[in-house]
C-alpha cells in the first residue's frame, strides 16, 4: 500500500508557480530525496507537507487519509530544520522531551523515551547541556532526537546540513543513514547536493521548475536521465551539438558539425530531421585511443588540458570546431607518459552510452 | 594625561594599559561632569535639606510615613504604575510581535505611528487626551449617541484618566525592547513547536514568554520605573483624591515652601526606584535585559 501520497499538489505564490502539480508517491519506510537547485519547488512541497503552506490544489495523503485539513502540530509529523531551531532556553534533555510533554505523556515514560533518544544519536552525556553549548553537529542530532521521539511514521528533513562543514556532513549522513536502518522511519529528505541525495537515498526526485523532472533509483538518473537537465544536474555531462539527420521514435541519427555522421541513438524528447540537438556522454564513458583506430562511434579532439586528481585523470579535449570535451579516466590506465598537451586522439564510446536531447 | 608623556622608545605595559584606560575614559567626562553639576549636586543638595531642614535630623522621614495621606499617595503612586505596567504588557506584546512579524510595509508604517507619537510634545498629547476625555468629549459623545450610556462616564480627574493616559504614553517604552527581543528569535523556532505537536497557546506559553521573558522584563522596569516619578500627566488628567507622588513633592515645595518634607519624599522615591531596578538586575542581569 502506498504510505504518503502526493497527488497533483501546486503552490502560487502570486503569480509565481512555486510548485506545479507535482505527483508522487512514497512506500512505508523509504528514504526519498527531493534534490534541484535553489527555487525549485522542492522545499515548497516538503513545507506543504509539514503544514507551512497551504497548497493551491491537489491533495497529501498518509496513510490513505488526507491531512491537508489539520493543522501542522496534529499532523504528527517529525521535521529537522536547515536552520538551528532547538529551544533555546531548554536543555538538551528538555529538547527532546518538549513534544511528548505537550502531548502530556507521563514523566517516567518521557524519562524513558528521552534517554532512549539520546542513545540513538549518541549523545547520553549531553543532556544537560544548554543548545548555545554544543556545536552545529551535535545541535541537529539533538533536533533529530527532537523530531524522532513521538514515534512519527514520517520525518522531514530539509537541507539539515547545509550549515555544516563538509567532514561533519559526510559523519552526519553515516549517523542518518543508521538511523534510517535503526527506526525504519520514512524520511522526505531535502537537498541541493547532489552527493547527498546520491548516497543518503532509495529513490531521488529531481525538481526543476516546480515540477519533478525525474523519479527513480540515483543509478537511474545517472545512467538514463530523460531529460537534458537530468543528464547536466546529476553527475558531469559532455553535451556535443549536432544536428538530427533522421528521427524514428526513440532512436535518430545525427551529423556532427565536423560533417562525422552517428546513426541510431537514443533521443529523449521530440525532434525532427534539421533541428539541432546535444549528444550526452558522461566524461567517464569516454575512451581514448590512437588516430585511426576504428572503435566505435567517436570523434578526433586535441588534448589541451589535463589535471592529476590522486584516482583520476581529468583531460580536456579540444574538438576541430572549438568546443571542449571532458574525460575522466582512472589514473591507474594512464601512463604519465601518454599525456601529451596537443596531441591528436580519437575519443570514443559504446553506442549504448549516447544519449540525445532536442533542444 | 597626554601622549607626550609616555616615553614612546620604552613602552612600559603598565602605563600603555593605564594610558588605553585613560584615553577611553576622556571623552566621557564632558557628559559626566554635566551630570554632576545639575543633576547630582542638585539632588544631593535637596536631599539634605531633607534632614537638615527645618532641623537637623529625620523627623520629615517620620512625618511622611506618619502621614496616612501621603502614605495614600504612595499607594496610589504604585498603584497607578503597576496599573500602567500590566496594560502595556497586554496591550505593547500583541504590536511587538506584529512589528516582528508583519510585511515590511506595515511594519515600518506602524513602527513610524509609535515612534512619531512618541516625539510628539508630551504636552501637547495630554491636553489632546484632555479633550478627548472630558464629559463633553468625543469619547463621552459618542458612547451617548450611541444610546450605550445616558450619562457621562467620569473619565477624566481620576485614576482612570491618569491610566488611560499614561498607558497611551508609556506604551513606545514597552514595545520597543519587547519588539528587540521577540525580533530575535528565529520564526523557524516557533514552526519547530508546531511540527513537535504544540498548540498555538502551548507555542506561546512554552515558547513565546520565556524566550521573551527578558524583553518583558526590561520593558516593565522602564514603564514601572519613568510611571513612578511622572508628574505632567498625573496633573493634569488625574484628581486631587489620586495624587502621585511627584505631584506631591511638586506641591509642598510650590505651595507649601515645605522643602524639607520634599526632599524626604523625593528620597523615598529614589530608593523604590532602585530597589526595583537592583531586583530586575538580579533576576534578569544587565546584558539580558539588553539583548
Amino acid at each position: 500500500m502506498t504510505f504518503l501520497e502526493i497527488s497533483n499538489i501546486s503552490k502560487t505564490f502570486g503569480k509565481v508557480a512555486a510548485v506545479n502539480d507535482v505527483s508522487l508517491e512514497i512506500a512505508r519506510g523509504e528514504f526519498v530525496t527531493f534534490l534541484g537547485p535553489s527555487g525549485s519547488g522542492k522545499s515548497t512541497t516538503l513545507y506543504m507537507i509539514a503544514g507551512f503552506f497551504e497548497p493551491t490544489g491537489g491533495d497529501v495523503r498518509l496513510e490513505g487519509r488526507s491531512i491537508l485539513a489539520e493543522p501542522s502540530n496534529k499532523r504528527n509529523i517529525g521535521m529537522v530544520f536547515q536552520r538551528y531551531t532547538l529551544f533555546p532556553h531548554l536543555s538538551v534533555a528538555e529538547n527532546v522531551a518538549f513534544p511528548l510533554r505537550v502531548r502530556r505523556w507521563p514523566a517516567a515514560k518521557i524519562a524513558r523515551k528521552v534517554e532512549e533518544m539520546l542513545a540513538l544519536v549518541r549523545l547520553e552525556t549531553f543532556a544537560d547541556r544548554m543548545p548555545a553549548q554544543l556545536s552545529g553537529g551535535q545541535q541537529q542530532r539533538v533536533a533529530l532526537a527532537r523530531a524522532l521521539a513521538y514515534n512519527p511514521p514520517l520525518l522531514l528533513m530539509d537541507e539539515p546540513l547545509s550549515a555544516l562543514d563538509k567532514k561533519l556532513r559526510e559523519e552526519i549522513q553515516d549517523e542518518i543513514r543508521r538511523i534510517h536502518r535503526q527506526t525504519g522511519v520514512t524520511i522526505l529528505y531535502v537537498t541541493h547536493d547532489q552527493e547527498e541525495a546520491l548516497s543518503l537515498s532509495d529513490r531521488i526526485a529531481l525538481f526543476n521548475q516546480g515540477r519533478i523532472e525525474q523519479l527513480g533509483k540515483g543509478r537511474e538518473l545517472y545512467d538514463a536521465p530523460r531529460t537534458r537537465f537530468v543528464a547536466d544536474f546529476i553527475g558531469h555531462s559532455n553535451f556535443i551539438d549536432c544536428t538530427i539527420t533522421r528521427s524514428e521514435g526513440e532512436s535518430a541519427d545525427i551529423v556532427l558539425p565536423d560533417g562525422g555522421t552517428l546513426s541510431g541513438i537514443s533521443l529523449h524528447g521530440a525532434a525532427v530531421a534539421g533541428a539541432r540537438a546535444g549528444l550526452m556522454i558522461r566524461p567517464d564513458r569516454l575512451h581514448l585511443s590512437a588516430l585511426g583506430k576504428p572503435a566505435g562511434p567517436g570523434i578526433d579532439a586535441v588534448l589541451s588540458d589535463a589535471t592529476f586528481i590522486g584516482e583520476t585523470y581529468h583531460f580536456v579535449f579540444a574538438t576541430g570546431w572549438g568546443a571542449s570535451v571532458n574525460v575522466r579516466i582512472p589514473a591507474s590506465r594512464v601512463r604519465p607518459d601518454d599525456v601529451t598537451i596537443g596531441a591528436r586522439m580519437r575519443l570514443h564510446w559504446e553506442a549504448a552510452d549516447a544519449r540525445l536531447f532536442s533542444q | 594625561m597626554t601622549v607626550t608623556d609616555v616615553p614612546i622608545a620604552t613602552p612600559s605595559p603598565v602605563l600603555a594599559a593605564s594610558r588605553r584606560r585613560g584615553r577611553g575614559f576622556a571623552p566621557v567626562l564632558p557628559a559626566l561632569a554635566l551630570v554632576v553639576v545639575v543633576f547630582v549636586i542638585p539632588v544631593l543638595a535637596l536631599l539634605l535639606r531633607s534632614v537638615l531642614e527645618p532641623e537637623p535630623g529625620l523627623q520629615n522621614y517620620a512625618a511622611f510615613f506618619a502621614s496616612t495621606t501621603y502614605l495614600k499617595v504612595l499607594g496610589n503612586t504604585f498603584l497607578v504604575a503597576g496599573t500602567v505596567t500590566i496594560a502595556t504588557v497586554l496591550l505593547g506584546f500583541p504590536v511587538a510581535w506584529f512589528l516582528a512579524i508583519a510585511p515590511s510595509f506595515w511594519s515600518r508604517l506602524l513602527f513610524a505611528i509609535v515612534i512619531l507619537s512618541m516625539w510628539t510634545n508630551l504636552l501637547a498629547r495630554t491636553y489632546a487626551w484632555m479633550v478627548l476625555l472630558q464629559r463633553t468629549g468625543i469619547i463621552n459623545r459618542t458612547l451617548m449617541d450611541l444610546g450605550l450610556i445616558s450619562e457621562p462616564l467620569p473619565l477624566i480627574n481620576n485614576l482612570a484618566g491618569v491610566t488611560i493616559g499614561m498607558t497611551y504614553i508609556m506604551l513606545p517604552f514597552m514595545i520597543l525592547p519587547l519588539h528587540a527581543t521577540i525580533r530575535s528569535i528565529d520564526p523557524a523556532i516557533f514552526q519547530a513547536a508546531a511540527l513537535c505537536g504544540a498548540s498555538r497557546w502551548q507555542a506561546f506559553t512554552r515558547v513565546m514568554l520565556p524566550l521573551t521573558a527578558s524583553g518583558i522584563a526590561a520593558g516593565a522596569l522602564m514603564v514601572f520605573v519613568m510611571s513612578l516619578g511622572y508628574f505632567i500627566t498625573p496633573a493634569l488628567l488625574g484628581g486631587t483624591s489620586n495624587m502621585m507622588l511627584a505631584e506631591l513633592i511638586a506641591q509642598l515645595v510650590q505651595s507649601l515652601l515645605d522643602w524639607g518634607l520634599a526632599g524626604a519624599a523625593a528620597l523615598v522615591l529614589l530608593v523604590i526606584t532602585l530597589a526595583i531596578y537592583m531586583v530586575q538586575l538580579r533576576f534578569f542581569g544587565f546584558g539580558q535585559a539588553r539583548s
